[in-house]
């Protein structure tokens, strides 16, 4: 009992945007991201995607934000090279045995505070891989996740709604005002 | 105090120095102990002597009254003639307190040599290599100085090839004996044509002589007694003895030789040119410009594409000497157009840039042994990290860096200042030759303190930055207490001259002064006019006001910094690495860090790049087993001068075998036909 209340407590939010964020166009759903990532990081988010033995299809689909079609750099959010650079950590894949030790050096090299992001089923609890010899199943076992999106994979759509909604409830449970003084 | 201006003390000091050179040979047969005794007894009285004679240079320009005497001999027209003028005193003083801190590094660096080489031996040259280099200056005799200079070169000489079970030393040994008397031959031309001229070996009677001397003769003297006297201090291209022989003896004779021996030739050169023939043309001063400048740009090239530590010092020292006869060859030029007071200005600067690279040079050589001492090695390749396991020597080799880069407040900044002012000034002159001479000058100096910067730079990184790259420079210990405290008074020296600038330009200036060349020779020194020159200079020089400033810059940035980083937290966690474990092998070392300068400076350095690969399988190159790569700089003095002048005598080496057929008959022969030659000549004639 105490460990499934335990594991209720430490699993992290599963993001499902509503339906009227993802009805939204690209382009408002841009200037919303825009102005909170203006109040939360004054201007700029920077991700680090960490492959934790995904299959690949997360990645094209986080590459597909990059291109002229989304162009996420206008509103303000960057994939970076470096996880001393971020602010936001994006994991994919189930965590197989070989990446747990490059994970955990990323998740410690990345300067706090930060924000751990479970990106597609696979990461989120080891999807068509569950259970299988090479992996961990989930993030969650490796480092703390602090928000899931779920989907295999996500559309860029949705990732850019669940990072709306995502940066939401940062700015609900910080106090920014008090912050930025 | 009055025991230190008379005589007896100076034959007192010589006296130290002989009790302590022949005295460490018998003390070694008496004691079994591997020469440990007579080490002890080699420095200690050649650290005993060297205070005295800074206690005698001290008191000499404290009063403002030199020292003269004359002590008889057998020979008519050899007199043992001393004068301890104003300008020797500043020397003898440079070179005493160098030898006096050499002498309390060797107590420590000694017991490199226990069991291995006879230290007996080493403390007798020791001691008459001191002796003679504090000779040289208050000799006032042409033979008697002869006889200390050649001296000082075979004692030296001794000391390079102490080392002996080294066969490059030998070679280095080797190089430096014929340099020198390449040298000294020079020298004693110029000695005997002074002699022809004047008809007296005593160096009074030369500075009496003043203007009755040809200007044809007068001009051969000063371009013998260039390359004499520069074959010493290390003038390119005849340079090439001193990155073979710095660096083959122990590094406190390092010190010694790269800090003051070199001086002594530049002193002689001081002398040649104001005090004994005063008024040499305009155009020495131009040729000894660019002389110091190619010296001073091409040393330090060299020294930046070195990865030997002490032969990038000895390279340092071919640099530092060029710029030492930039303010000399600029103070040559002013005197014969007149401008009294800006030459007595650029001599300040050289005598300065003097003083103060014998502190740093000897401070780093001193440094670099207790490298060396530590690691095993002169490969800077092979050392790293050793910051953390030699934090002292790390630091004042740090100040000794800083004071060599001229960076303020340390002393090397005050002298490159002013030769760059004096320099300047020169620019303003009327004729168009100076004003070509002196841009080159300023163009080369200029340069060369850039290069400077970044050669002292890659010298502190590679040595003591990042992690060790080999197991020597891993298990590298803290050398002793008597290693530390010289290197720790010359730091402290070199921040002191940085910061009394104007007081130590006003001194030397009176000293400068006290030569006679505005006022009417004398050994009395116009010290009453120091206050007032120091005033003049304060205001010209603001190098306290600089220092004060900086120091208050450095304050308000570290405050800044405080302030505003005061509520960050600091967490230490491992380098990110991408991956890619970091290694002593990913590091900039000393050939990487040069490597780009290298590369512009190919066409003047010339390196040279081996490599050989070999494979797994010699067919399918595809898989590297290991690969080798050589690089090195080809050395064009050796190949297109040396090496040709050696060929030559070579040639006519073996033509003179042939009348040598080894039969006494014919050597008879030989006898009568030179005599019979000789008898009709003096009855032609």
């Amino acid at each position: 009992m105490y460990r499934l209340l335990r594991k209720i407590a430490l699993t992290a939010k599963v993001v499902v945007p509503e339906k009227e964020l993802l009805l939204l166009d690209t382009e408002t759903l841009g200037q919303e991201l825009s102005s909170s990532i203006k109040k939360l990081f004054q201007g700029s988010l920077s991700i680090r995607e960490v492959a934790a033995g995904s299959s690949n299809a997360e990645e094209q689909e986080l590459t597909a934000l990059s291109n002229s079609y989304y162009d996420i750099e206008r509103f303000g959010i960057r994939f970076v090279a470096s996880p001393r650079h971020a602010d936001m950590l994006f994991v994919s894949g189930p965590v197989s045995r070989n990446m747990t030790e490059g994970l955990r050096r990323t998740y410690a090299a990345t300067p706090d505070p930060k924000i751990v992001v479970a990106i597609g089923d696979g990461a989120i609890d080891g999807g068509v891989y569950r259970d299988s010899y090479g992996v961990w199943n989930s993030v969650s076992d490796v480092i703390p996740v602090d928000f899931q999106i779920p989907g295999d994979p996500p559309s860029p759509k949705v990732v850019l709604a669940s990072l709306l909604k995502i940066l939401r409830e940062t700015e609900k449970s910080t106090d920014v005002s008090s912050e930025n003084k | 105090m009055e025991f230190l201006l008379t005589p007896a003390s100076v034959l007192l000091l010589f006296a130290f120095f002989f009790i302590g050179s022949v005295g460490a040979v018998f003390i070694e047969r008496l004691f079994s102990d591997n020469g440990k005794m007579a080490g002890f007894w080699g420095h200690g009285f050649a650290l005993l002597g060297s205070l005295l004679g800074l206690a005698i240079s001290v008191s000499v320009l404290f009063f403002g009254q030199g020292i003269a005497f004359t002590l008889p001999t057998v020979f008519p027209n050899f007199l043992l003639d001393f004068r301890l003028d104003g300008i020797a005193a500043f020397f003898f003083g440079i070179i005493s307190l160098v030898s006096a801190l050499a002498s309390i590094y060797g107590f420590g660096y000694q017991k490199h040599f226990y069991g291995k080489y006879r230290l007996g031996v080493f403390s007798f040259f020791y001691n008459a290599f001191i002796a003679s280099l504090l000779l040289v200056p208050i000799a006032n005799h042409a033979l008697f100085f002869l006889l200390a200079w050649e001296l000082m070169s075979v004692a030296s000489y001794f000391l390079v090839v102490f080392e002996n079970q080294k066969e490059e030393n030998i070679k280095a040994g080797f190089l430096y004996f014929l340099m020198t008397h390449f040298g000294t031959v020079f020298v004693m031309i110029a000695f005997f044509l002074a002699y022809k001229a004047t008809g007296s070996f005593l160096f009074d009677d030369w500075r009496a002589a003043t203007g009755t001397i040809t200007p044809l003769i007068q001009g051969i003297i000063f371009g013998a007694a260039l390359i004499g006297f520069g074959t010493k201090a290390g003038i390119i291209p005849l340079h090439i003895w001193l990155p073979e022989a710095h660096p083959a003896a122990p590094s406190h004779v390092s010190a010694l030789m790269s800090g003051v021996m070199v001086k002594t030739a530049l002193f002689m050169l001081f002398r040649f040119f104001f005090d004994f023939f005063p008024g040499a043309p305009m155009e020495w001063g131009l040729v000894i410009i660019l002389i110091g400048s190619l010296s001073a740009l091409l040393g330090i090239l060299y020294a930046l594409s070195e990865n030997d530590i002490k032969r990038l010092f000895a390279f340092s020292t071919v640099e530092n000497v060029g710029i030492i006869l930039l303010g000399l060859g600029a103070g040559v030029t002013f005197f014969s157009i007149g401008l009294e007071s800006f030459a007595l200005f650029s001599l300040a600067a050289a005598l300065y840039h003097t003083l103060n690279h014998a502190i740093f040079k000897s401070l780093l050589f001193l440094g670099a042994g207790s490298v060396v001492e530590a690691t095993g090695t002169r490969n800077m390749e092979s050392y790293g990290g050793l910051i953390k396991l030699l934090p002292f020597t790390a630091g004042f080799f740090l100040v000794g860096s800083l004071a060599i880069s001229a960076f303020p407040p340390f002393n090397g900044f005050a002298s490159e200042w002013l030769t760059f002012q004096s320099l300047f000034i020169g620019m303003t002159s009327a004729e168009m030759i100076i004003k070509v001479v002196f841009f080159i000058a300023i163009g080369s100096l200029v340069f060369t303190s850039g290069l400077a910067a970044a050669c002292f730079v890659k010298t502190f990184g590679a040595t003591f930055l990042a992690r060790p790259r080999t197991e020597e420079a891993k298990n590298a210990k803290e050398v002793s207490v008597f290693m530390l405290l010289p290197m720790g008074i010359l730091a402290l020296l070199s921040f002191l001259l940085g910061i009394n600038a104007t007081t130590v330009v006003a001194s030397l200036i009176a000293i400068i002064a006290s030569i006679g060349l505005i006022r009417p020779v004398t050994l009395q020194f116009p010290f009453s006019e120091f206050i007032q020159a120091r005033a003049d200079f304060a205001a010209i020089l603001p190098l306290e006001s600089i220092a004060l400033l900086l120091g208050l810059v450095f304050l308000l940035s570290f405050g800044a910094i405080w302030f505003v980083t005061r509520s960050r937290k600091i967490v230490v966690g491992p380098t990110w690495d991408c991956g890619t474990p970091l290694g002593p092998r990913g590091e900039i070392t000393s050939g990487s860090f040069s490597r780009s300068l290298v590369t512009i400076f190919r066409g003047i350095l010339r390196p040279t790049r081996q490599s050989t690969v070999e494979y797994h399988d010699e067919d399918m190159r595809y898989f590297i087993k290991s690969q080798e790569i050589r690089t090195s700089m080809s050395d064009p003095y050796r190949k297109g001068i040396y090496q040709p002048i050696g060929v030559v005598l070579h040639f006519l080496a073996s033509q003179a075998r042939r009348i040598q057929s080894g039969n006494v008959n014919m050597y008879i022969l030989y006898l009568f036909l030179t005599l019979i030659i000789l008898l009709l000549w003096a009855t032609h004639v």
